[in-house]
């Protein structure tokens, strides 16, 4: 989610085989310097596409020496997934942060073929979609400050959790500014 | 004699030496200086650029520092070209042992494979070694801070100072003159830039001349790794009082 | 289905598997032991396709002691946990996948408790307690309520008991009973447990 020279990025904790919940700590945003990783889908697939990008952000450090910016993140991500157009990842990626030179905010979401969806406002992945695209439909107001910013994405987060069996066990949260990340992880119902 | 043997890589000559290997060794003797030096608390490298020419646009980044993880640096010494290669490997090599076993690369262990592909090429024939030596500063759980030297037969060995390239074996003398065990990086960094100025064939060192990166813990206790930057090697020129001492013994 | 079920304690993991070895409607063996040891304070876990899982145990076993061997130092168990998950995940993308189910318990760097869960997808979380198939469904409830991190090994034991008891209680399969295993800081030993 976009605000006032801020982004946000929320997950919930839920590993499940089917309706069995497995995991109540499994994390799927990541950091890759000052770019945030989202990733949903197949819990295998999750980590390793991390991994496949935390070694390409790490390679792209080395030999530009600079962090990688969202904006080529967001290309890089889309090129590695139709890469394997024809044997996919399963995975939903999002992808958000402020470019460190512009200090403009950035967010985009993926298909899992790396078609980019580009959005001024938010975007969503994962089982919860259609909930996640009702409570940020009415929840969502342009140039949030942080704090706002926070209380909305939570409640969104957390709103749309609860009327999916499939997501919730926690949430964690991160609220992006230009020098500075804050995460909060968030209590919410564990059933 | 040698002309029968020394046109290949991988052939012994009578004396039971190889060649090429030696030649290589021999180039990287005319190369700039590079120097490591091993602190309680960190390592530091320090490197003679030589400049050929004022005409030359001066690259800001360093040419002979690279970084291979978030836990080892390098210098080189002799062919930059085929360090690139080599480098470029290994910075691969690191990032897939990251993935494998979702920890840093032991340092002796990304060392051990470099040395491999430089073996190679002594051994499986129709090429030239890589005419490459380099300096590896690193840090991992096992061994703490560590600091190695590699050159173009493959060997490698740990050191607690050392040099390679160009007046080697004088840079040599001077650090074991010199050095204390338990030094912190700060002296360390002194000594790496005192023997620097005094092995180096220019009269004077500058910040165009010198390359320096070091490795250690910031106030958090978080290992921090770091190429300088020309203004702040030319600081440190100027605090450590090298420049001045050179200037004096010209005067005398 | 196999039984694999893990408990990390305080000090220590537990890790328990089922006896019996079966194909189809028969029980070919009832001192089947479903571990491999690693190295001195890991010990892997396992079920699946027969045939798979002895050959995949193997290989990870030999790996892991490759590793000892080339490079002088003992792998911990974080770098153990994700070497299995990669080639599990590179497994199920090939031609031939390995069917494999893995449960790896062990201390981290020989001091703390540590307990992997990894499915044949390569699927890998760190948990407090868990296990594989069916088995899951009649005692995560049970460990749910009753578990504490700073249990003490024994507390820990009294648990497994009651996850077996139930076991017996409601699973419709006959699994001969349990082979349960302890590593802690003397290493990986054998519990008497009946």
């Amino acid at each position: 989610m976009v605000g006032k020279d801020c982004v946000a990025i929320a997950c919930d904790l839920r590993l499940g085989n089917q309706s069995l919940g497995v995991a109540n700590n499994f994390e799927k945003i990541f950091q890759l310097g000052h770019v945030f990783l989202g990733l949903t889908g197949l819990a295998t697939d999750v980590t390793t596409v991390y991994e496949n990008f935390r070694m390409k952000t790490n390679l792209y450090k080395m030999r530009e020496e600079r962090e990688i910016e969202p904006e080529s993140f967001a290309n890089l991500v889309s090129s590695s997934l139709y890469e394997r157009r024809f044997g996919p990842w399963f995975v939903g990626p999002l992808v958000a942060g402020i470019n460190s030179k512009t200090g403009k905010p950035f967010i985009c979401g993926f298909d899992f073929i790396g078609c980019i969806d580009y959005a001024k406002d938010f975007v969503v992945s994962g089982t919860a979609t259609d909930q996640l695209y009702g409570m940020c439909e009415s929840l969502y107001e342009p140039d949030l400050e942080p704090e706002d910013l926070f209380e909305t994405i939570s409640q969104a987060l957390l709103n749309a959790a609860d009327r999916d069996a499939l997501s919730g066990w926690g949430a964690v949260v991160y609220v992006i500014t230009k020098d500075k990340v804050i995460k909060r992880y968030l209590k919410s119902r564990q059933d | 004699m040698s002309r029968r043997y020394d046109s290949r890589t991988t052939i012994f000559s009578p004396e039971g030496r190889l060649y090429q290997v030696e030649y290589a060794l021999e180039a990287i003797n005319h190369a700039g200086t590079a120097i490591g030096v091993m602190a309680k608390d960190g390592v530091v490298l320090a490197a003679e650029r030589k400049v050929t020419s004022k005409l030359l646009e001066q690259d800001t980044s360093a040419e002979k520092m690279y970084v291979l993880n978030d836990k080892t640096v390098c210098a080189v010494a002799g062919m930059t070209a085929d360090a690139g290669i080599l480098i470029n490997s290994i910075r691969y090599s690191a990032q897939q042992y990251l993935k494998t076993y979702g920890e840093d690369i032991p340092i002796e262990t990304l060392v051990k494979r470099i040395c491999d592909v430089k073996q190679g090429y002594t051994q499986h024939g129709g090429l030239r070694p890589f005419g490459v030596s380099f300096i590896f500063a690193g840090h991992d759980e096992r061994y703490g801070f560590q600091l190695y030297t590699s050159n173009p037969s493959g060997n490698y060995s740990g050191w607690k100072a050392t040099s390679i390239g160009a007046n080697n074996t004088s840079a040599q003398t001077l650090l074991k003159q010199d050095y204390k065990d338990g030094m912190t990086l700060e002296e360390a960094q002194n000594l790496a830039l005192k023997v620097l100025s005094k092995t180096t064939d220019s009269n004077k060192l500058t910040s165009e001349k010198v390359e320096f990166s070091t490795i250690g813990l910031d106030a958090d206790g978080k290992l921090q790794l770091r190429i300088w930057t020309p203004e702040q090697i030319e600081k440190l020129l100027k605090e450590s009082g090298v420049l001045t001492r050179d200037e004096e013994g010209e005067e005398s | 289905m196999d039984i694999i079920l893990g408990i990390r304690v305080k000090d220590s993991v537990i890790v328990a598997t089922s006896k019996a070895f079966t194909r189809g409607i028969s029980v070919l063996k009832d001192t089947d032991d479903k571990t491999r040891v690693l190295n001195q304070y890991n010990l892997l876990a396992f079920t699946g396709e027969s045939g798979d899982t002895t050959q995949f145990a193997d290989y990870i076993q030999a790996n892991i002691q490759l590793f000892t061997m080339r490079e002088n130092t003992e792998l911990n168990s974080k770098a153990i946990a994700s070497f299995v998950r990669q080639q599990l995940a590179t497994s199920i993308r090939s031609r031939t996948p390995y069917q494999v189910q893995v449960l790896l318990g062990g201390l981290h760097n020989g001091s703390e408790p540590f307990l992997s869960l990894i499915d044949y997808l390569g699927t890998r979380v760190d948990l407090p307690y868990c296990a594989h198939g069916y088995a899951a469904f009649y005692t995560m409830s049970l460990l749910d309520h009753h578990y504490k991190p700073d249990m003490a090994l024994d507390e820990g034991l009294k648990l497994l008991k009651l996850c077996h008891q139930e076991l017996v209680k409601r699973m419709p399969i006959e699994f001969k009973g349990l082979y349960v295993k302890v590593i802690d800081k003397d290493g990986i030993r054998d519990i008497d447990f009946s």
